[in-house]
């Protein structure tokens, strides 16, 4: 779906994508386009497509027709080291957080630093700079059983922010936290886009969503129902 | 440059780490190999003493054959040489006939009417060949009866030639049948050790992934954890090998003196560095496959 933003091409480009699983539709021509700096909402209940969507753009997933560009490339594409080079320029924030259980805050939030082999010098203060930025400083060497729910969000958020990525996705960041906790998040996320960083958050918190007033791409059963400048989530 | 060492430092922390972090898995990964180690190992000794003593019988195995009198003693010389070097031979003796008659003399000391009729020394010179492999025995006769003009004739015990020939195969086959065997059994319960270790970190393979980290980068740490969990099962079980084999060899030895069982160290060195060698390599070689299948995300 062309918009009138676009002043260049947009950074993501998802035409006529279909995807299902063991015959079962769970998205069925998918078309959409979000421009370079642009936060966008993917809104709809359980089962939409939303987190489907995002382990597409993130080659996590394979899909069964139509052309899905990041940055202009192909995903379908992208190969071996192609595929590495490809994931540093794209932070995730999961749904489950999947935190390295294992490892201190401190370390799983430098991971994205270490796989790129810089110096535990340099990830040392990336670490301690960003973990400022999600107030998390003082619990850098718990491990993510020590923490909240919310406190986990903020460690993955973290960590998909430390690389300064270009792409941000977020698979329901505010979902099972407490409200003031959503709200920092939610605060840190529109802190993120400012800097740059396309945004797409998957959600189905209509809180965040009304009062943030951003562009809302509605799914339901694996359709796109709509796509507004300026959405509102009725959740009834 | 300095990334790739960044990653190499990594990596040898993060493995480490690992092992330290699941140290409940990794005692159990190398319980479960040193304990399949020494099984193979004890074997491998059990297979050594069985040969051995077949060996042994076969050595016990004697070809004699008897030298004409008219034979030319520069002909029986170069025949004695050329003995030597066959394969399976292992002593070549020649016996004069003053020697077999003194020998005979021996025998029958308490039988002079006998020994006084012999005028002149009857016995003939003989050729004999102590075996260390039965099983070229009958070739070789075959070959010396043919000699008509160095050899009045060629005695083998054949029977028991063909007995123990019957033996060593089947011992050397069903010792290598179950040499085989238990080295997959072992191989396959290791690397299922480590399968399951990496299986229960297989999650943070795929986050690894997905934050943009190499095969290398996620397969190094398992890799050297897995190496080492083989080494250190490896190293406990020839440990384990080299105490009780030194210790129990020679009891059992006095108690069963006719079982040939090595007792020299070199034996049991080259045991506990195969089994070290073989630790390394299936640790090493699990975990490669083990994380092989986590790695396409």
């Amino acid at each position: 779906m062309q918009r009138s933003l676009y002043r260049s091409a947009p950074l993501i480009v998802v035409q006529g994508v279909t995807k299902r699983y063991d015959g079962e539709p769970a998205l069925a021509d998918v078309s959409i386009a979000v421009a370079r700096g642009e936060f966008a909402f993917l809104i709809g209940t359980n089962g939409a497509g939303k987190t489907t969507l995002l382990r597409i753009l993130l080659r996590e997933e394979p899909f069964d027709s139509g052309v899905v560009l990041v940055n202009g490339v192909d995903v379908s594409r992208i190969r071996g080291a192609a595929l590495t080079k490809f994931r540093r320029r794209i932070g995730v924030v999961f749904q489950d957080t999947r935190l390295l259980p294992n490892a201190t805050v401190r370390e799983n939030v430098g991971l994205p630093l270490q796989v790129r082999g810089r110096a535990n010098r340099e990830i040392d203060v990336a670490v301690d700079e960003v973990l400022e930025r999600v107030a998390l400083a003082d619990k850098s060497e718990r491990f993510p059983r020590q923490l909240s729910g919310g406190e986990q969000r903020k460690v993955a958020l973290a960590r998909a922010v430390i690389s300064k990525p270009d792409i941000l996705l977020c698979d329901e960041p505010t979902d099972s936290i407490n409200p003031m906790h959503a709200r920092e998040i939610m605060g840190l996320l529109l802190e993120i886009n400012s800097d740059g960083v396309t945004t797409l958050v998957a959600t189905h918190d209509s809180e965040i969503v009304n009062n943030l007033r951003r562009r809302v791409i509605r799914m339901d059963a694996g359709a796109i129902l709509a796509d507004e400048p300026v959405g509102v989530f009725n959740s009834g | 440059m300095t990334a790739k060492l960044n990653v190499l430092r990594y990596i040898l922390g993060a493995a480490m780490l690992g092992l330290w972090r699941n140290r409940t898995m990794t005692l159990g990964a190398v319980v479960t190999t040193a304990v399949m180690l020494v099984t193979l190992a004890a074997f491998l000794a059990i297979n050594d003493t069985l040969n051995e003593m077949v060996t042994a019988l076969g050595r016990k195995s004697n070809l004699i054959a008897y030298v004409r009198d008219d034979a030319r003693p520069s002909r029986v010389t170069a025949i004695m040489q050329d003995l030597e070097q066959r394969p399976g031979v292992g002593e070549v003796v020649f016996v004069t006939k003053e020697d077999a008659l003194r020998v005979f003399q021996e025998r029958f000391f308490d039988q002079r009417d006998v020994i006084d009729i012999l005028q002149a020394n009857p016995l003939p010179a003989s050729v004999e060949l102590r075996m260390d492999d039965p099983a070229v025995l009958p070739g070789l006769a075959d070959e010396l009866r043919g000699m008509t003009e160095i050899f009045e004739s060629v005695a083998v015990p054949l029977d028991v030639v063909e007995r123990l020939i019957s033996i060593s195969n089947v011992s050397r086959a069903a010792g290598t049948a179950m040499i085989i065997a238990l080295t997959a059994v072992a191989l396959f319960v290791i690397a299922n050790t480590i399968r399951i270790a990496v299986y229960a970190r297989r999650q943070e393979i795929e986050i690894m992934k997905l934050v943009g980290a190499t095969d290398w980068f996620v397969r190094g740490p398992f890799l050297i954890e897995g190496a080492f969990i083989g080494l250190v099962g490896a190293t406990l079980a020839a440990i384990a090998l080299v105490v009780l084999y030194l210790q129990a060899a020679p009891t059992v030895t006095r108690i069963i003196s006719f079982l040939p069982i090595a007792t020299d160290v070199s034996f049991v060195r080259n045991l506990a560095v195969f089994i070290v060698l073989v630790g390394l390599v299936v640790g090493s070689i699990g975990s490669y496959v083990s994380v092989r299948r986590y790695l396409a995300v």
